[in-house]
């Protein structure tokens, strides 16, 4: 958060620590290293204080012994120098430029995109900064929202522009910025009983066009498969400062189960930020596995793929509650997945008259 | 046989001949062509340029005409007509010499399946260099008479070579035929690629042209190299694998007047004190005549050969492709990672000599990984392409444990899978096949497990290139880390803390902590040898200190012409040298040249090391089999030896007048003892005048051997065996 944020000599001196564990290694002879935490469901632990999943004691230490590591270090070098001269020039850059710019690097420029952002990833989680302390800026495409919720958006000019998410935006909603922080929105006002995230573009759609953001008095947000950062952070700003529970709609497979996990509990890979983009009070609404025996859904088989994501799930702390486990092992003994829009089985309809107020009055929402 | 049988026998046997279906009968008739302007050409000593023509007859079901025409010698028009038409049947006898023909009926066959099958003549245009014009003419046969039908026979100027410039020499054959065209493992341009690969010294054109006109395949397999093969030499039969009706028709048909004569002179590997232990053995008196011997005295004679000790059969009558050959014909006909190939010593089974060649590539882009890896089987330079399953040669194959090699072989036995092709070549004066349609080679324990050698030889061979494969990558891997990236990170960070450069000596050292052998062979165009280098890094925190072995390709020609280090010779084809100790962080580095050796004939060697720990980038040498290839090496030497003894006292013994020389006269008798050969007188006189250091006018027992030695006196027959 922007009040924790740290100051330009903080963060560089953090990121020469970087340079500096490098350059003592080699100074005793031995081969250069980077340490970090270890970034997988093996390695994070449910932080009790935050209520979220951040990652545990253990660390790897990544040391030039083999060409790719070493090529990582280089990398890790020259990007170090490249957020020290934009700090310097007070210039961002996004993490799409910085990859082209890394052409101009030699030895150490990128290989893809991919590595790019992970190795920006890797100095925010070994420097403790956020990325944009580093005035790099995400390529990724905030999500979209609708319902009856004021904010105020800096614009370009530095003007603060107020805008209601209902009544001042189109039928695509209220586009969500890359940084969502309080220096870039406020959050002013709402008259709504809770926040519903929605998976797929067409459910979103689905749910706008029949009026159910007004309907059942809640805030529409369309999270593009896995969320982005500032989806989660935002969900989590006005869970956490209007007190409004946050309800997941997502498909029925693996993969909307990781969904959830990030929103509420922390994604892996993002972990040593969990406690900025989690919000732990979020609820999974469905489609659950007994949906589609009880709604009889049109199912798809299980792929090869979805067993090996729901059994690696299953030893996922995140996914340690029974409640979770009985969900996975009941997937996997029906070998059934549905989609959202399964529900399109009983009409358009269906999904706001029905399915949506009796699986929200189980939790107490009435519509 | 009878006369009027001919196109009846024919008829019967066309599954042996190999006319038994369309698809065969047209590699039969290529085959046929090819191997008589192969042979024509070998023993005229012209580097072959072979061309096969098939065109599809349009209008007409299952009809090709085969066109082929060659470079050769050209047939004189008085034997035109005997070769192409008149069935010779029965083996030549008295001829043991590893030859092509021993498949098939030859080109006649060819016109005799044309005539039966289109009621067609084949026309032959030959052109000897004497004459100013080439002979053309159309043959059929009188399967009555056995004999040619000769028709429009004229001379011509126009016969052309593939690039229409008048031929000088050669012979060309069109014989329309029912036959069917295809393509694939069982095809007319599979056999003449498999040819190419064993006839390195042959280019051949291929084109297949539909009966529109359209070019269906066609390729060019060129020479890769300009050397002929040795001419095989015919040698007498050996008295081991003789069997009792082949001695007694030789004793029938012989004109010695003595049995002691007719042992001398009848086969090779029988010495004086040899011939007398038989006879004793057999109860046979030396003075009968060969025609009187019962058949009871000839049995006994047959077992005594297997008691008495007899000379091995002269080898060197066989002509190898050698190992360097086989990989250029190899390479050229398939893109590959990796050709390895062996030529084994000649070995004598059943009193054959044979001797047996294979080859191996490995890294295949054109085919899948996951089928069986390709055969090609050849007996005496002619491809086998029929009957893979029960031939020897497969057999062999099969019996080798290919799994350690590194290729796949489900259940540990049979045909490995890979993307690999096999060669295997057989050369012998007698290979014995399973049939009569002599495409699979019959068993035989001692030709099996000379297979089995080579095949383990160049299975250790594709293991170390794969093992070295993966080294070199790695190292590639960290020679790039410490000379590149390494320096950069120190670059790198100490200029963004503003800090001095680390030492990366011993950040080095730590991150290698191997020692690491780089090697390559160049070939430099204008001294015309082949440079090797071998450097052995020491990236650990100790000195190190090794004897490095390298493969180089040890043949008659090839010489070492710069090598400091010196070294000497650990086995054929390995020489070795002791290095200076390598301090920790340098380099240790052998350089060699090699004259005599042709560009491409050396691309790559393997490097082996003595002492402790691992290199990366070479094997320790494996003791083991370095003591094997030791052991066979003196015993070839000592046989060598023992055998080069026995001829010579067989020799001396013809020292009548006990003078401690020969003379002419006894030279010539002694050269027809053991191992049958006729000398001329005057060739005797000149060997004595070149050998005879003391002026004694006779040759001693040193100086003969001196003369059986010498490359000059091979050139004049002695201590060759010459063409009968």
């Amino acid at each position: 958060m922007m009040s924790e944020a740290k100051s330009r000599e903080e963060v560089i001196e953090s990121l020469n620590q970087v340079a500096a564990e490098m350059h003592d290694k080699m100074l005793k002879g031995q081969p250069p290293t980077m340490t970090l935490p270890v970034r997988s469901k093996t390695n994070i632990e449910f932080n009790k204080k935050l209520g979220v999943y951040k990652y545990g004691k253990k660390q790897t230490i990544r040391d030039a012994t083999s060409l790719g590591s070493a090529r990582q270090l280089l990398r890790a070098l020259h990007v170090i120098d490249f957020i020290e001269e934009m700090i310097d020039t007070a210039k961002s850059s996004t993490l799409r430029e910085m990859y082209y710019i890394s052409e101009g690097w030699g030895l150490g420029k990128f290989g893809t995109q991919n590595e790019s952002n992970n190795i920006a990833e890797d100095l925010e989680i070994v420097t403790r900064c956020m990325r944009e302390d580093f005035k790099l800026r995400p390529e990724e495409d905030g999500a979209r929202m609708i319902g009856n919720v004021t904010i105020e958006e800096r614009n370009r000019r530095g003007d603060w522009m107020r805008i209601n998410c209902r009544d001042d935006v189109g039928d695509s909603g209220y586009g969500l910025p890359y940084n969502v922080e309080p220096e870039k929105i406020r959050l002013i006002d709402q008259d709504i009983d809770f926040i519903m995230a929605i998976e797929t573009g067409g459910m979103f759609d689905r749910l706008v066009e029949n009026g159910f953001d007004e309907a059942a008095r809640c805030a529409l947000i369309h999270l593009k498969g896995q969320p982005a950062r500032s989806t989660r952070r935002m969900i989590k700003r006005m869970s956490e400062t209007w007190g409004k529970p946050v309800m997941v709609f997502a498909d029925c497979d693996p993969w909307s189960f990781r969904i959830f996990a990030s929103i509420a509990y922390g994604a892996i890979k993002t972990a040593h930020i969990s406690e900025y983009l989690a919000t732990p009070s979020s609820t999974y609404l469905g489609i659950t596995a007994d949906d589609i025996l009880a709604y009889d859904l049109p199912s798809d088989k299980l792929t090869p793929k979805d067993i090996e994501a729901l059994k690696a799930e299953l030893t996922d702390p995140r996914f340690a509650t029974s409640e979770w486990q009985d969900q996975i092992n009941m997937m996997l003994d029906e070998g059934k997945k549905a989609e959202q829009q399964a529900l399109a089985k009983y009409g358009l309809d269906f999904v706001t008259d029905t399915y949506l107020p009796e699986k929200l009055a189980e939790y107490g929402l009435s519509i | 046989m009878k006369q009027a049988s001919i196109s009846e026998f024919f008829e019967k046997n066309k599954h042996f001949l190999g006319y038994d279906t369309l698809q065969r009968s047209i590699i039969t008739a290529v085959k046929e062509a090819v191997d008589n302007s192969l042979d024509a050409c070998e023993e005229h000593r012209i580097l072959p340029d072979i061309t096969i023509e098939l065109r599809r007859v349009p209008n007409k079901k299952d009809r090709i005409i085969m066109v082929s025409q060659d470079n050769g010698p050209g047939i004189p028009s008085k034997s035109i007509e005997k070769v192409f038409g008149s069935l010779l049947f029965g083996s030549r006898f008295h001829t043991i010499r590893q030859t092509r023909g021993q498949q098939g009926i030859g080109i006649t066959g060819v016109v005799m399946y044309s005539q039966l099958t289109t009621g067609k003549t084949t026309r032959v245009t030959s052109k000897i260099t004497k004459e100013a014009t080439a002979l053309k003419m159309d043959i059929g046969l009188d399967t009555k008479k056995n004999a040619a039908l000769v028709s429009n026979r004229e001379r011509t100027h126009d016969f052309l070579d593939y690039n229409g410039i008048p031929v000088e020499h050669g012979l060309k054959v069109e014989a329309p035929m029912k036959a069917k065209f295809q393509r694939g493992r069982k095809s007319v341009g599979q056999y003449l690629r498999m040819t190419s690969i064993v006839n390195p010294h042959a280019t051949i054109r291929y084109r297949a042209i539909d009966d529109n006109g359209e070019i269906i395949e066609e390729f060019v397999a060129e020479r890769v190299t300009d050397r002929l093969p040795r001419p095989v030499r015919s040698i007498k039969p050996h008295p081991h694998g003789l069997e009792i009706g082949a001695l007694n028709r030789l004793l029938r048909d012989s004109t010695e007047r003595r049995m002691s004569l007719f042992l001398r002179h009848t086969f090779s590997g029988v010495p004086m004190r040899a011939m007398k232990e038989t006879l004793a053995h057999a109860e046979v008196d030396p003075a009968t005549t060969p025609n009187e011997v019962s058949p009871e005295e000839a049995q006994r004679i047959l077992n005594a050969f297997n008691t008495v000790r007899l000379m091995a059969p002269p080898t060197d009558c066989l002509s190898p492709i050698e190992d360097l050959l086989i990989k250029k014909g190899l390479s050229k006909s398939v893109d590959s990672a990796f050709v390895a190939t062996v030529t084994r010593p000649p070995n004598v089974s059943l009193g054959n000599p044979f001797q047996v060649e294979v080859g191996l590539i490995f890294g295949r882009e054109d085919v899948p990984a996951d089928g069986a890896v390709d055969v090609l089987r050849f007996a005496n330079r002619v491809p086998l392409m029929y009957q893979q399953g029960g031939c020897l040669l497969t057999k062999a194959i099969e019996s080798v444990s290919w799994k350690g090699y590194g290729l796949e072989q489900p259940g540990g036995k049979g045909v490995p899978k890979g993307a690999a092709t096999i060669l295997v070549h057989l050369a012998s004066t007698n290979v014995q096949f399973t049939s009569e349609a002599k495409e699979a080679v019959a068993d035989n324990e001692e030709v099996f497990n000379e297979i089995r050698l080579a095949l383990q030889e160049v299975g250790r061979h594709l293991k170390n290139h794969r093992k070295k494969s993966a080294q070199k990558a790695k190292a590639q891997e960290k020679f790039e880390l410490v000379n590149e990236i390494l320096p950069a990170i120190s670059t790198k960070a100490s200029s963004l803390l503003g800090r001095d450069e680390p030492d990366l000596a011993p950040v080095i050292t730590r991150i290698m902590n191997a020692v690491f052998c780089e090697d390559e062979v160049t070939w430099d165009k204008e001294a015309k040898v082949h440079r090797c280098r071998i450097k052995i890094h020491n990236y650990t925190a100790r000195p190190r200190a090794y004897s490095i072995l390298a493969q180089y390709p040890e043949t008659d020609t090839a010489t070492f012409v710069e090598n400091e280090l010196g070294g000497r010779r650990e086995v054929k084809g390995i020489w070795c040298w002791k290095l200076d100790t390598i301090p920790p962080g340098e380099a240790g580095n052998i350089e060699f040249s090699i004259q005599g050796l042709e560009h491409n004939d050396w691309n790559a060697t393997e490097v082996f090391f003595r002492g402790s720990g691992d290199i990366i980038g070479a094997s320790k040498i494996d003791e083991e089999i370095l003591e094997q290839i030791r052991t066979e090496e003196e015993i070839a030497t000592k046989k060598a030896l023992e055998e080069s003894n026995m001829a010579l006292d067989d020799a001396m013994n013809h020292d009548v007048d006990n003078s401690g020389g020969l003379d002419a006269e006894e030279l010539q008798k002694a050269m027809m003892g053991p191992i049958g050969e006729r000398l001329e007188h005057s060739d005797a006189e000149e060997a004595i005048a070149q050998h005879d250091v003391d002026d004694s006018g006779t040759l001693d027992r040193k100086e003969l051997l001196d003369a059986t030695q010498s490359d000059t006196s091979r050139q004049s027959g002695l201590g060759e065996w010459g063409d009968e």
